[in-house]
């Protein structure tokens, strides 16, 4: 494989199993500079578990994680300068509550990264005007919308300047019209160029921005096409069953 | 009345004393014992178990006792009443103030500790940034309280010989045998003490609550 085509991130067999009950069973994905996959399936699929593999959250059980076609090992090393790469924004938001929002954003690259806080500081500032809140910079979480606060948590994974951003359900805790705003960031986030894996039960947003969908279902990938293909037709019985239901809700 | 005060209020410096410094000792070395614990790894727990409940388990007058005409008595070493009562008071508050930090880390959502490892936080500045001020809020209300413990159970220190407030009651006592007047004033002295802790720690949990909730 060239060095031009090898995937920017790669996983490779790759089973989550908490305790000895496997969710995740022998994935492997490969996934693009700049593309963004969708990964789509009912609940308990394991559609979160194998995204939190690609950072370690949940370390795989089994299978290889890569990333620009170098192993992440088990080391804290490793680990360290994967997730400095591989950006994580959570359906929960998980913002440090105690902490403004231009602190929440600044304090990995000043800690992990070593920026120094000035120029974190104006970085963070650029961020937070990226996704429309710098005017909420000297606000606490706790004060914001739950669509702003999920913004914030992009600009603080933004502010890394991770090579791929992972999405895991992100507008499931909010309701549709919060949800649009931290969608329309994520587009213009793909529109960018930005490599984005993201769980979703967005259906429109799968069909619209992602390129690729990947379809999962009992720990697997059932089926996996270009966004427009698989939404429009799809091959496997389980994939239309799903699609089905969720179109007819 | 107020020649009992004036008698008793020599002690007050020792009771102040002993139980400042003993709560500044369990402060500190709570913490580690409540990080210990809280490990993955029993082979690390379980050393922080042990101590946390050997500490706990024995009586203070008997740790201040140990600590005192034991150790404390050697040819190498000796202890003046003051620095054992401190180090006896001060083990066995961390081994209860470890229990509250515990309390107070566990509080902390996991979506707190998933966030700051998907950014390589490193763990230092995981919990100096991140943890600790959370956690906090949980742990200043027991800690007031194990404050007050702390303060009544410093009078256990006279026992060993340390100058206290009940060690002069006693002296007191044993001269003029007014056993009620003296030891009700010791006892007004002790609530008098407890106050300022009291308001202390309510002061601070209202303003940390207020810090975390954000304004």
């Amino acid at each position: 494989m060239t060095a031009e085509s090898r995937p920017l991130l790669a996983l490779d067999g790759v089973c989550v199993a908490y305790r000895h009950h496997e969710v995740v069973h022998d994935v492997s994905l490969e996934v693009a500079s700049g593309e963004v996959v969708a990964l789509i399936g009912p609940s308990g699929a394991g559609k979160s578990s194998l995204l939190r593999a690609i950072n370690f959250l949940e370390p795989p059980s089994k299978g290889r994680v890569l990333l620009e076609g170098a192993e992440v090992g088990g080391s804290r090393r490793s680990l360290d300068a994967l997730r400095r790469d591989v950006g994580m924004v959570f359906q929960s938001f998980n913002l440090f509550p105690h902490l403004t929002a231009l602190q929440n954003v600044m304090l990995a690259p000043v800690h992990t990264l070593g920026v120094p806080p000035a120029q974190a500081r104006e970085r963070a500032m650029q961020q937070l005007t990226h996704v429309g809140l710098a005017d909420h910079a000297h606000v606490k979480p706790g004060k914001c919308s739950g669509g702003q606060q999920q913004r914030i948590a992009i600009a603080r994974a933004l502010a890394m300047e991770p090579k791929v951003m992972l999405f895991d359900e992100p507008t499931s805790a909010l309701d549709p019209e919060l949800g649009a705003e931290v969608l329309a960031t994520m587009r213009s986030l793909a529109a960018e160029g930005m490599t984005m894996v993201v769980v979703t039960h967005e259906m429109h947003f799968a069909e619209d921005v992602a390129d690729r969908v990947v379809f999962m279902a009992d720990g697997r990938i059932v089926e996996q096409n270009a966004a427009g293909k698989l939404m429009r037709d799809p091959q496997h019985p389980r994939t239309q069953r799903f699609l089905n239901a969720v179109r007819n809700r | 009345m107020s020649t009992i005060l004036s008698e008793l209020a020599a002690g007050i410096p020792q009771t102040i004393g002993i139980t400042l410094a003993s709560f500044v000792v369990a402060a500190v070395l709570g913490l580690p014992l409540a990080v210990l614990r809280r490990s993955e790894l029993w082979l690390v727990r379980l050393p922080a178990v042990v101590v946390v409940e050997v500490l706990r388990a024995v009586p203070p007058i008997v740790w201040l006792f140990l600590i005192y005409y034991s150790l404390g008595s050697t040819d190498q070493v000796r202890l003046t009443t003051l620095q054992a009562a401190v180090i006896g008071l001060g083990l066995i508050y961390a081994a209860h103030l470890s229990e509250a930090y515990r309390a107070g880390l566990d509080a902390v959502p996991v979506g707190q500790w998933e966030a700051t490892r998907a950014l390589a936080l490193p763990r230092a500045q995981t919990y100096a940034r991140v943890i600790l001020p959370q956690a906090l809020v949980v742990v200043v209300p027991p800690m007031a309280t194990f404050a007050i413990a702390l303060l009544k159970d410093s009078a256990i220190a006279s026992v060993i010989g340390a100058t206290d407030i009940t060690f002069h009651a006693v002296q007191l006592t044993q001269q003029d045998l007014n056993g009620l007047g003296n030891f009700t004033v010791a006892g007004l002295l002790y609530i008098a003490l407890g106050v300022p802790f009291a308001l202390v720690a309510r002061a601070a949990d209202r303003v940390l609550s207020r810090r975390l909730v954000g304004v």
